[in-house]
C-alpha cells in the first residue's frame, strides 16, 4: 500500500524554510516509504546475500564454539568443576556471572517489543526482531551457564518436578527453583513472541522464495494467508503476549537479584536488589542493541533504509534515561552499608576501593557511567552508529564488571576474617569466549534464515503516519489502523 | 439459480478497498460472501466489515487458570506429599507461593494464547486455498462471491472505485 500524504485543503503558501523542514521528514523512516514489494525484495536481499567474509567469520565462530565451549565443557565434567578458578569461599564464579550477564541481554528484545508496543512508541518498528532474537539467543547462553554451574548436568532433571531416583521432588522454597521456573517460564514465553510477529514475514519470504527456502518458509509459516480472521487471532495473541510478557520480564531478574540477596551475606542480602538487577539488565540490554544494529546496519545489504540515524538517536536517549536510572539505585546499594558502618560491610566497601580489584570497579564505574554520561548527551554524537557501537561495548564490558564484582569479587568477603581467597577464573575464561562466539554464530545463522526487519510492522507504520498542514506548517499525523 | 463465480479484485490503498467492499454491499453482496486478505493487520470498521470475533482471550484466559492450579500444585501439593522443613519456613509458605503460582499462571496464559492462536487460525494449514501472493506486496486483496450475470456490473463498479484488477479466483497450494 503506498502512503498518501496530503496537505489540507486550502493550506496556506509553504512559509519561508518549508522545504528544508519538509526534507528533514525524509529522514524519518515512517515518513520516507517505499512500496512494500520493494521493501520486501530489500529484505529479502539482505537476507539472502552473503559473500566468503561471512562464511569465514561463521567457520571462526564454529570452531571456537567447537574448541572454546564445547570441547572445555567436555573437560570440565570429565575432570570436574575443581578445574574451574572455584574453591572456597568462592563457589560461585564466572559461570554465574554469564547467567546473570545473558538474561540482562535477553531483557533488551521484550523492552524494546513489549513496553514499546504497548506504549505505541513508533520508533521500534524496525528493529524489535533484532532485539527479540537477542532474547532468545541470550537466553539460550544463559540455560548454558546455568548447566555449567550445576556441574554434573546428567542429573539436571532433579530440578524438574517429576518424579526421580532421590525420591523427593524439588523444594519449591528455594530461590533457585524460583529462578529456574521463571527462565524457563521467560525462555519459553519469549520464544514464542519472537515467532508470533515473525509469521507474516515468513509467508512474505514464502511468496518471494524457491527451493528449499521457500520448503522451509511454507512449513515455519503455517499457511498464513493475511485473512481478516488470522489477523485477528494474530494481533490478540501479540497483544496479550506484550502486556504478561512486561511482568515476567520483571520478574525474571527481579528473582535472579533473588538468589543472592535471600542469602545473608555482605553486599548481597539488600531490599533494592530487585530493582537494581532490573536496570541493569535493561542497561547492558539496550547498549547491546545498539552494538547489534551497527553491525546489521554495517554488513547487511539495504539495512541503511531500515536502521537509521533517528534509531541510534532514541536508543542512546534510552540508554542515558537508563544509566541514570541504573547510577541512582547503584548509590543506594552503596550508601546505605556505607552509612550503616557496619564492620564486614566496611571491609567488603574498602576491599572494592581499593583491594586489588579495585581497577576493575572503578573501571566499571567509569563505563557504566562516565561513558554514557559523557557521549549521549549529545544529539549529533547520538547519531553516529559507530560512536553508538563503542558506548554499546563499554555499558557491556562495565555491566559485565558489575557482576563479576557482585559475585566472585564481593562472596572473597565473608563472616569469617578466617576465609578470604581472591578469586581466579580458569577453564571459565575459554567456555565464556565460547558461550560469545555462540551467541554470535546463532544471531549470524538466524539472520540468513529469518527477515531482521519485520516488514509488515514498518509497512503498518509508514501507512498510519502521514503529514497534515497546520496553520504554516507540516506536522506529522497518526492513525491507529489496527 | 444462477451460478456463482469466485472472484478477486485487487485494490492498492485502504481507500478504494473501502469504497469497493461498499460497492458490493449495495450490489448485494453480503458480508460472508466476502473476505479481505492483507499485508498488515486492518480494522474492520475502516473496510466497513463486521469485526471478526476470537476466542484467544478466552483460551488463555483458561491457560492462566490451569497454570495457576498447576503452580498451586508445586508448591502446596508436593510439600504435602513429601515434607521438607527448610530454613524455617512453613511448609506452606505464602510467598514462595505467590512467586511460583504468579509464574505458572503467566506461563499458562501465554501458552495457551499462542495454542488457541493456531485452533482459531486453523493453523498448521496446507492445502490450496484463495489467495494470491500480491497480498504480500501489500495489496489489499477482496476474494468475493457473486452471481455470474453481475460479473461485468461489479467488475466495472470496482474498477471504478479504484480496484487494480478484478479477476477469477485460482486456489493456491503454497507447496
Amino acid at each position: 500500500m503506498a502512503v498518501t500524504a496530503k496537505p489540507l485543503p486550502h493550506a496556506p503558501e509553504k512559509a519561508h524554510g518549508k522545504e528544508e523542514e519538509h526534507e528533514n521528514f525524509h529522514e524519518h523512516l515512517m515518513l520516507d516509504p517505499k512500496p512494500r514489494a520493494e521493501m520486501n525484495a530489500m529484505a529479502m536481499e539482505s537476507m539472502m546475500s552473503t559473500n566468503w567474509k561471512f562464511w569465514v567469520v561463521m567457520v571462526i565462530l564454529a570452531a571456537t564454539v567447537a574448541y572454546c565451549l564445547f570441547y572445555e565443557w567436555g573437560v570440565l565434567i570429565v575432570d570436574g568443576q575443581g578445574t574451574a578458578g572455584v574453591t572456597r569461599p568462592d563457589y560461585w564464579g564466572v559461570f554465574l556471572v554469564d547467567v546473570v550477564f545473558w538474561i540482562g541481554i535477553s531483557h533488551a528484545g521484550t523492552f524494546i517489543s513489549a513496553i514499546l508496543r504497548v506504549l505505541k512508541i513508533e520508533a521500534r518498528r524496525p528493529f524489535t526482531r533484532a532485539a527479540e532474537l537477542m532474547t532468545t539467543f541470550g537466553l539460550v547462553q544463559a540455560g548454558i551457564s546455568v548447566f555449567l554451574h550445576l556441574g554434573r548436568v546428567w542429573v539436571v532433571y532433579w530440578m524438574v518436578p517429576v518424579p526421580n531416583q532421590r525420591t523427593i521432588w524439588p523444594d519449591f522454597h528455594s530461590p533457585l527453583m524460583w529462578d529456574f521456573m521463571a527462565i524457563t517460564t521467560y525462555l519459553l514465553c519469549s520464544t514464542m513472541y519472537l515467532y508470533l510477529p515473525l509469521i507474516p514475514d515468513l509467508a512474505m519470504a514464502r511468496d518471494c522464495t524457491t527451493g528449499w527456502r521457500k520448503a522451509f518458509y511454507t512449513v515455519t509459516s503455517l499457511g498464513f494467508r493475511g485473512n481478516e480472521f488470522q489477523w485477528k487471532h494474530l494481533a490478540t495473541a501479540m497483544n496479550i503476549f506484550a502486556v504478561a510478557i512486561i511482568p515476567v520480564m520483571f520478574s525474571v531478574h527481579t528473582i535472579v537479584s533473588w538468589d543472592f540477596a535471600m542469602a545473608s551475606r555482605p553486599g548481597w542480602s539488600s531490599t533494592v536488589f530487585g530493582p537494581y538487577f532490573v536496570i541493569g539488565a535493561l542497561h547492558s540490554g539496550i547498549s547491546a542493541v545498539l552494538l547489534v544494529l551497527f553491525l546489521i546496519r554495517s554488513t547487511m545489504k539495504n539495512m541503511h533504509y531500515f536502521l537509521r540515524l533517528e534509531h541510534f538517536d532514541f536508543l542512546g536517549r534510552l540508554s542515558l534515561i537508563i544509566s541514570m536510572a541504573w547510577a541512582y539505585f547503584y548509590f543506594n546499594d552503596y550508601i546505605v552499608p556505607w552509612y550503616g558502618g557496619g564492620s564486614v560491610e566496611k571491609r567488603l566497601l574498602d576491599f572494592l576501593a581499593n583491594g586489588p580489584e579495585a581497577p576493575l570497579w572503578y573501571l566499571m564505574l567509569f563505563c557504566n557511567i562516565a561513558v554514557p554520561w559523557l557521549i549521549l548527551w549529545n544529539k549529533n554524537w547520538r547519531r553516529k552508529p559507530w560512536l553508538m557501537a563503542l558506548v554499546g561495548i563499554g555499558i557491556n564490558i562495565g555491566m559485565y564488571l558489575e557482576r563479576y564484582i557482585i559475585i566472585p569479587v564481593t562472596v572473597t568477603i565473608t563472616r569469617s576474617p578466617f576465609i578470604s581467597r581472591s578469586y581466579h577464573p580458569d577453564i571459565e575464561i575459554p567456555i565464556t569466549i565460547g558461550m560469545f562466539a555462540f551467541f554470535l554464530l546463532l544471531y549470524m545463522g538466524a539472520s540468513r534464515l529469518i527477515p531482521l526487519i519485520p516488514v509488515w510492522e514498518v509497512e503498518e507504520g509508514q501507512v498510519a503516519h502521514s503529514l497534515r498542514t497546520v496553520g504554516n506548517t507540516e506536522v506529522v499525523s497518526l492513525s491507529e489502523l489496527e | 439459480m444462477s451460478e456463482n463465480l469466485k472472484l478477486l479484485a485487487v485494490f492498492d490503498e485502504l481507500n478504494p478497498a473501502a469504497l469497493g467492499i461498499k460497492k458490493l454491499h449495495e450490489m448485494g453482496i453480503q458480508d460472508d460472501h466476502i473476505n479481505v486478505h492483507s499485508g498488515i493487520p486492518i480494522k474492520a470498521a475502516i473496510l466497513g466489515r463486521p469485526n471478526p470475533r476470537t476466542n484467544v482471550p478466552r483460551i488463555g484466559l483458561l491457560g492462566a487458570g490451569l497454570g495457576m492450579c498447576l503452580g498451586l500444585f508445586f508448591i502446596q501439593g508436593i510439600p504435602n506429599l513429601y515434607p521438607l522443613l527448610v530454613g524455617g519456613q512453613s511448609l506452606y509458605p505464602i510467598p514462595p507461593t505467590l512467586i511460583i503460582t504468579f509464574e505458572m499462571t503467566m506461563l499458562g496464559l501465554m501458552g495457551f494464547s499462542f495454542i488457541g492462536m493456531l485452533l482459531e487460525s486453523r493453523f498448521p494449514s496446507f492445502e490450496a486455498v484463495d489467495y494470491t501472493t500480491e497480498v504480500s506486496d501489500g495489496k489489499i486483496v477482496v476474494f468475493f462471491q457473486c452471481p455470474a450475470e453481475l460479473q461485468d456490473q461489479i467488475s466495472s463498479a470496482l474498477t471504478k472505485a479504484g480496484a487494480q484488477s478484478v479477476k477469477p479466483v485460482e486456489a493456491q497450494n503454497h507447496e
